[in-house]
């Protein structure tokens, strides 16, 4: 009974995380990348510093991607491309964004 | 010189306490100035040696910075923040929001460069690149140690030599101050010292002689007239015991002696009596008996000579003078002008007169005063201005 009822908790706990939209919109994308996902936060992370402007430049770049603007090394770019406009509305963008932070911040992992 | 010996008994209350006044402003601006310069002087020494430790604390700051270059590049194998013994440290992102710290102080001011708080030195540097998203790192080490003693030592010793040669030029800018106010001071009593000497023989040979006339052999008249004589000698008499006791009195031996005063207010009255007359005071007594002082009987006939002289040279004609004398306590009173409320606690300096009208130099209750310290008796003085002035001595 114990079993079931953990089993239960998993998948719905599952089911509700395959559901989010950092998780439906970017992570199956990422995953096949030879650079993963952290990779581009810690990129990030090193030119804008703070919480605010690390969400407002990934943001822009979601909105508008261009070589210009991308957190990527020209050799990246060259190789990879740049990627297409997102289909999320603002308030989607806001959700992966936040998720996407909470998932990589510096803060509560130091020690 | 009489006076500069005396000085600090001569001046006048008031001068005393514009002494005072002025010895503290200048030792309060003395002290003011003093700690601004080494407010000023201690600010300097603390910059320069935060300069000294500078280029340490950037090297520091250079080998914590990649540490932390290394931890944000192995980020997802190890979180553990860089520590050093010989510093404290932490990082903060471009909101001033802080990453992570192992400062003691729990507020650090991000805007200054470098500067020292609570004994340790904080040192602020901009990274070029946001490692952790740091964009600000701080370290923070304990102040190279005794650094301020050594300042406060130089400073306490120098503080101290200014604020003597300060305190010297002032004691001589203070003399030089007074210099007038004393100089007029032995002017006067020099000169009372010569009129003095000059009054003594003369005043003794009329009254000498006047004791010699036989007054039953005398008419009506010429009686008046050698009376006149005689109270003018007697004033005169009184005002050279007087000067002299003032120019003299720190020279004058007390002779302490048993004193019954109803005895000696007697005797006083019976000098006065021909002033009392010659102004028609009418006179009324109540001395107690057995009343006894021990005391210098000069002194205090000096003293109740003083008080009676004024208490008839201020009265009316045919004013009225009331003596009471119990056992602890004399009481003068007259019906004279009276003295204003506000110079009351005037009347005891020397040379201090609010009625120009009546002769006299304004020391006798500068005497009295003197006197009455010397043997520990109260004064009171209660006046009311046209009725009269009451004197109260008591012991």
């Amino acid at each position: 009974m114990v079993k079931i009822a953990l089993y239960c908790i998993l998948l719905t706990s599952f089911i509700y995380a395959k559901t989010g939209v950092y998780e439906k919109n970017c992570i199956p994308c990422h995953e096949d990348m030879a650079v993963k996902i952290d990779k581009f936060f810690y990129r990030y992370l090193l030119k804008y510093s703070s919480e605010v402007e690390v969400k407002n430049a990934i943001k822009s770049y979601l909105k508008n991607p261009k070589a210009e603007n991308s957190i990527l090394v020209d050799g990246l770019i060259n190789r990879f491309g740049v990627k297409k406009k997102t289909t999320l509305n603002d308030e989607q963008l806001q959700e992966a964004l936040d998720t996407y932070w909470d998932q990589y911040q510096v803060f509560d992992k130091l020690k | 010189m009489l006076a500069l010996k005396n000085w600090d008994i001569n001046l006048r209350s008031r001068e005393k306490k514009t002494l005072r006044s002025f010895l503290l402003l200048y030792a309060f601006l003395t002290l003011l100035i003093l700690a601004f310069v080494a407010f000023l002087y201690y600010g300097l020494e603390r910059d320069l040696m935060l300069q000294h430790q500078r280029e340490t604390l950037s090297n520091l700051t250079n080998e914590q910075i990649a540490k932390l270059k290394a931890l944000h590049i192995n980020f997802d194998k190890d979180q553990t923040y860089p520590r050093d013994e010989r510093f404290n440290s932490a990082i903060y992102d471009s909101s001033l929001k802080q990453i992570f710290s192992t400062l003691k102080a729990k507020k650090v001011n991000l805007y200054e460069d470098i500067y020292l708080k609570n004994n340790h030195i904080y040192f602020i540097k901009e990274l070029e690149s946001y490692y952790l998203g740091a964009r600000y790192i701080v370290i923070e080490v304990p102040e190279p140690s005794s650094w301020d003693k050594k300042v406060l030592r130089k400073l306490l010793g120098y503080g101290a030599l200014i604020f003597t040669v300060l305190v010297v030029i002032g004691y001589f800018l203070l003399n030089l101050l007074l210099r007038p106010m004393k100089d007029t001071i032995a002017l006067l009593d020099r000169f009372i010292k010569d009129t003095t000497h000059e009054l003594n023989t003369p005043v003794n040979a009329i009254l000498n002689n006047i004791e010699m006339i036989d007054e039953q052999s005398l008419d009506e008249s010429l009686l008046k007239k050698i009376r006149r004589i005689t109270i003018a000698s007697k004033t005169i008499s009184n005002l050279y015991d007087d000067l002299t006791y003032l120019v003299l009195s720190h020279q004058i031996l007390s002779q302490d002696v048993e004193v019954d005063l109803k005895v000696l207010i007697e005797e006083r009255l019976e000098y006065f009596s021909l002033l009392f007359e010659s102004k028609k005071i009418e006179l009324f007594t109540e001395l107690a008996e057995g009343v006894v002082l021990t005391i210098d009987r000069k002194k205090m006939a000096k003293l109740i000579d003083n008080i009676l002289s004024n208490a008839i040279k201020y009265n009316k004609i045919g004013g009225t003078i009331h003596i009471k004398l119990t056992q602890h306590e004399i009481e003068i009173k007259d019906s004279g002008r009276g003295i204003e409320k506000s110079k009351i606690n005037q009347v005891f300096e020397r040379y201090s007169r609010f009625d120009r009208s009546v002769g006299g130099f304004g020391i006798g209750l500068s005497i009295v005063a003197s006197i009455a310290k010397e043997y520990n008796l109260q004064i009171k003085i209660d006046s009311i201005l046209s009725q009269g002035t009451t004197v109260r001595i008591s012991w």
